[in-house]
């Protein structure tokens, strides 16, 4: 009799602050983090990764599914480059990337998503997000991730568990409207609802039904109004009602949150080349080897570090 | 290499006698399989080496074997056993020892959520820090933890002790049956119904024996920490207090 193979966990989340500036790509690390942790969530999977960044911004968006990709990505290019300068346009697949000069980013986001024409899944002037349907080992073969270099970056294996499995259901989320602002979430968030209507009312629109994406629209919406990452995350375990841990990063930040019961794991590490986060501890040992000293996270507990571009110990905070 | 440089001879006598279980690559059944056949068949003294944080290592060993696991482990490390002497040589996950009948389990790093849930018997120590849920519905046993203890710790705990060397977490002893928590430090915040009073001479006796046995260094004084004893029973004068537990 064959064996029922049975998923028993949630969503793996993973981030890794490279404060050594060392050689390894950061896709190699976040890569061998999620494939620790793949068989949390087969569903889909993605990474953040904050590079040395352009003076523009550059953009992913997903084309339309159908047979016509070549069509709606040409039209995609051709509202941008109305827009700026553009160079570097790559399509795989429904995934068009792409480099443009400075830009308005609601401008551009408005242009590019008209009639529905597109979806933005990234944009930042250093954050590129790849993700896709199906386990975190098809990242590389598909997408090359273990080329990607960067200082940090977030990675997310998902089990669905509420909405359905696509691209733009996938994490990680980009927090849409600002640039360079991302987040991968395990748990549920139990008062989205509530909080989405209100956003909704002042005019914000949604991509998905998944939960998670409220936090980015939380945070976004937190930095709009002058408050640091590190503020707007530390606001947010208390505004933010469910299980939850989550990560989240902008081109200068990078940091986690735990909610207030501790319901969701989360696995710290402090080296001195590096952050690592992890729900669980395999996939920290996964590329600190023995060198590393773990901890859960604790009630409420909000943590980020700066993520400037120099070499050397970065600064944290913590709350 | 010879990975007995720089122990102690006793030590190094030890593990040249020991069995050797190297985890790498293989499956947590696969480990656990060998372990377990290993202890069948005779042996006393088994070591696992490159554990790699897996999950449910070493889980329902039933006899006094001694197994040392180098390197941090995941969840649930030595649950559901009876008798077993365990030390990891590491951190560990979500649950460690949970459901320990008897024995002993050292865990010489920090612990996750949920160490010693559920024990009815035996030692569990904690070197480090053991965060939330440390000790939850404990019905026997002890539990040290060398470091701070997370949210929650001892909740509805039943029978038993907790020892936390530094400071307690938010909620701490909420909603306790019987057994005592121990505190050396601060105490973040109570939880219902616990009630604090200064240890005894004796029990204060007891507790550094027990410190010094397992080499964990704690303060002098401690704080008791124990059940109010309001929530035993439902009082319809005092629906406050159910509904402030509630």
């Amino acid at each position: 009799m064959r064996r029922q193979k049975t998923v028993i966990a949630m969503c793996g989340i993973v981030g890794y602050l490279d404060t050594s500036r060392g050689s390894r790509p950061i896709g190699t690390t976040l890569l061998a983090m999620l494939t620790a942790l793949d068989r949390r969530g087969p569903d889909s999977a993605g990474v953040a990764v904050w590079g040395e960044g352009v003076d523009g911004f550059t953009v992913r968006v997903a084309l339309p599914d159908g047979d016509e990709l070549a069509a709606h990505g040409t039209r995609v290019v051709r509202r941008a480059r109305e827009l700026a300068r553009v160079s570097g346009v790559v399509a795989h697949g429904p995934l068009l990337t792409f480099d443009i000069g400075k830009v308005d980013a609601h401008e551009l986001v408005a242009a590019l998503e008209r009639d529905g024409a597109a979806e933005v899944v990234s944009l930042g002037h250093r954050l590129a997000i790849v993700k896709q349907v199906g386990a975190p080992r098809n990242l590389d073969t598909e997408f090359g991730i273990g080329k990607l270099a960067g200082s940090h970056g977030l990675g997310h294996t998902r089990l669905s568990t509420e909405s359905r499995v696509d691209l733009s259901h996938s994490q990680p989320f980009w927090a849409h409207g600002t640039p360079d602002l991302a987040v991968v979430h395990n748990g549920h968030i139990t008062n989205y609802h509530r909080l989405r209507r209100r956003y909704e009312q002042d005019g914000v629109r949604f991509y998905t039904e998944n939960d998670s994406e409220v936090i980015g629209v939380y945070l976004g919406r937190k930095l709009a109004a002058g408050a640091t990452l590190h503020e707007a995350m530390r606001d947010s375990v208390r505004e933010l009602d469910g299980s939850f841990s989550y990560l989240a990063a902008t081109g200068d930040t990078f940091g986690f949150a735990k909610d207030p019961y501790c319901l969701k794991p989360l696995i710290v590490a402090e080296t001195p080349d590096a952050v690592a986060i992890a729900n669980e501890e395999i996939a920290l040992h996964a590329v600190l080897g023995n060198g590393y000293r773990a901890r859960e996270a604790g009630a409420a507990e909000v943590a980020t570090w700066t993520t400037p571009p120099a070499r050397g110990r970065q600064k944290r905070r913590a709350a | 290499m010879d990975d007995t440089a720089g122990t102690r001879p006793a030590e190094a006598a030890r593990r040249l006698t020991m069995r050797t279980i190297d985890c790498h690559g293989r499956s947590v059944r696969d480990i656990n399989v060998e372990l377990k056949t290993a202890i069948g068949s005779g042996e006393r003294d088994v070591r696992l080496v490159n554990p790699d944080a897996r999950h449910n290592l070493a889980v329902a060993v039933l006899t006094d074997a001694r197994i040392t696991i180098d390197g941090p482990v995941g969840y649930y490390c030595g649950g559901m056993s009876d008798g077993v002497r365990l030390t990891v040589r590491g951190s560990a996950g979500w649950g460690v020892a949970e459901c320990l009948l008897s024995g002993e389990v050292v865990v010489e790093g920090n612990a996750g959520n949920g160490a010693a849930a559920s024990i009815r018997g035996g030692t569990v120590v904690v070197k480090g820090d053991a965060a939330a849920r440390a000790g939850i519905a404990m019905k026997g046993g002890l539990l040290v933890i060398g470091g701070d203890c997370g949210y929650m710790t001892g909740f509805m705990m039943q029978r038993g002790r907790i020892v936390v060397c530094r400071n307690g977490g938010p909620a701490l002893a909420d909603s306790m049956y019987e057994g005592v928590v121990f505190v050396g430090g601060e105490i973040a915040e109570l939880g219902n119904d616990a009630v604090v009073s200064d240890a005894t001479a004796e029990e204060l006796a007891e507790i550094h024996a027990t410190l010094e046995r397992y080499g964990v260094k704690g303060p002098d004084a401690f704080r008791k920490v124990a059940s109010g004893r309001k929530l035993w029973n439902y009082d319809t004068k005092e629906r406050e207090a159910w509904k402030a537990a509630l």
